[in-house]
């Protein structure tokens, strides 16, 4: 996977100097924590087949479960 | 470096000022100021978790069990709160974006906006639970709904009046301090030090039958661990500015906070356990509107209104953190600004998504007859439910070297963190498919 823009993870960017500068005025952030730089979104991560059915898995088990949960508060209410 | 092309916005400018001063306090070695500077969002988290709802059902669990098992059961609880912070901390330090953000770009807009549908659905009826548990603080003191709702508001808006991090956030923690309360409260009921030593054990072990014991551990865990605190956490460190170099001290920020979320939850259940040997009678449950007077008739009036003050503020940071939770939440999805450092004029959806979501809420809570009690009972065992999939998100962020390069999970955080998550996932889902049998009479209560 490519690293994701704007992060200070694997592309180094932690080793940057703690300061940049816009124009004539100092700003005390690093690259990335500019909104210009943050607002790019980061690549899509590729997904296995396997990691994919297992998060659906998941998620349809949470929807089902919640909804014995609402099912269930709803029945208190009778 | 120059950056000479980046376009500026206010909230950099204003973040920056911020960040200023912790450049100075690390330049000069102070270490307290550094420590004061960054601490937030962890304790935040921790403290807007021991809420109206949570403070309840720990005072529950000792007017009904007493002091055996809970004691030591808190402190764990919150050992594996903060697991899960923690990562929140760390992966909003080092990518500078929020949960919410990062799953939706990262994995899919629609495991971002499922995300974002669970937190505001669980959010929603939280928020009712915490209206109410003002309310039952205020009943104390002969007020009724209006002033809750009144106060809950007011306050929401005067946090957000500011258009600064900052401001907001030591607003927050002010208040939150306020939750020492319940320790108050655990002082005034004038426990026997031996019985909460010997309790360290973990036992008795609770009694009664595995329904309620399901019940008691779903409810426990959801008083401890929502995924309310993934999205505030991650976003919060991202907006007050974190970077990879603050990791150690958000690190201490999120120990500071489980660990005083757990004195002062061990607080509310010492306070409670006062109630054991007069049955509990008349508070359990939300019903928990007789456990200041309860206390009052125990331990004197000073308990009463100390646990009725402790409930006020239990409920108001709540509303304050998981209305944030929810703005950064509605912010990130919809790709627009999403920061207290931005004006409500630059940032209308995070704005109108923090206060929409309490003014809902307070709706709710003056309709007559509204079915408040169910909608609290049920809002920690719903948030319990769904708390899995965003946990096991958190973990895969955690854990993307490409976003985090060095200071991915390493594998015994990843051990601990699945664990974690099976933990609650077991107790969840057992409490969900358990209540539900129940109501549909497949099995017997």
């Amino acid at each position: 996977m490519d690293d994701a823009p704007g992060t200070s993870g694997a592309g180094g960017q932690d080793l940057q100097p703690r300061q940049c500068f816009a124009g004539e005025q100092a700003i005390h952030l690093e690259r990335g924590q500019l909104v210009t730089e943050a607002s790019r979104p980061v690549p899509r991560a590729a997904l296995g087949a396997g990691a994919a059915a297992g998060l659906l898995a998941l998620r349809v088990f949470a929807v089902i479960v919640g909804l014995m949960v609402i099912y269930t508060f709803i029945g208190q209410l009778r | 470096m120059t950056v000479t092309e980046l376009p500026l916005t206010g909230e950099d400018a204003t973040r920056s000022r911020d960040r200023l001063q912790v450049h100075r306090a690390r330049w000069h070695n102070r270490r307290w100021l550094l420590l004061w500077l960054l601490a937030g969002p962890g304790i935040l988290a921790m403290l807007g978790e021991n809420d109206g709802p949570s403070m309840i059902a720990y005072t529950a669990d000792g007017a009904q069990y007493g002091l055996g098992f809970f004691v030591p059961f808190i402190p764990v609880l919150f050992a594996m709160a903060y697991i899960c912070q923690e990562m929140c901390m760390r992966v909003g330090a080092v990518t500078h974006r929020g949960y919410g953000a990062l799953v939706l770009q990262r994995y899919g807009r629609a495991w971002g906006w499922f995300g974002a549908a669970d937190l505001t659905l669980t959010n929603l009826v939280t928020l009712v639970a915490e209206f109410v548990s003002i309310r039952v603080g205020l009943a104390y003191f002969h007020l009724g709904s209006g002033v809750a709702v009144a106060l809950g508001v007011t306050l929401v808006l005067f946090t957000l009046s500011g258009g600064r991090y900052w401001r907001w956030e030591r607003i927050a923690l002010g208040l939150a301090a306020f939750n020492g309360l319940f320790l108050l409260a655990a002082v005034l009921v004038r426990p026997r030090a031996g019985a909460v030593v010997s309790s360290l054990s973990f036992v008795p072990f609770p009694g009664g039958n595995f329904n309620t014991l399901l019940l008691l551990l779903a409810s426990t865990v959801g008083a401890t661990v929502t995924p309310w605190m993934i999205f505030f956490q991650q976003s919060a460190s991202a907006d007050k500015g974190l970077t990879a170099r603050d990791i150690k001290h958000g690190r201490y920020d999120t120990a500071a906070g489980a660990a005083l979320g757990a004195v002062f939850g061990v607080g509310a259940l010492i306070a409670g356990a006062a109630l054991l040997t007069h049955n509990g009678s008349g508070v359990q449950g939300f019903t928990g509107a007789g456990f200041p007077g309860a206390l009052t008739h125990v331990a004197g009036s000073a308990a009463g209104t100390v646990f009725a003050l402790g409930l006020i503020e239990a409920g108001a940071v709540a509303i304050l953190t998981i209305c944030a939770s929810t703005a950064y939440a509605a912010g990130e999805c919809a790709g627009v600004s999403h920061s207290f450092n931005r004006s409500p004029i630059n940032a209308a959806v995070f704005y109108a998504a923090n206060v929409g979501i309490a003014l809902l809420a307070a709706v709710v809570i003056l309709i007559p007859g509204a079915p408040l009690l169910s909608i609290a009972l049920n809002a920690n065992v719903l948030a319990t439910v769904l708390l899995p999939v965003s946990l096991v998100f958190m973990v895969m962020l955690a854990n993307d070297t490409a976003l985090m390069g060095p200071r991915a999970n390493k594998h015994s955080t990843n051990a601990v963190a699945i664990s974690v998550i099976a933990f609650v996932g077991l107790c969840g889902t057992a409490y969900g498919i358990d209540s539900f049998l129940q109501a549909t009479h497949l099995i017997g209560s």
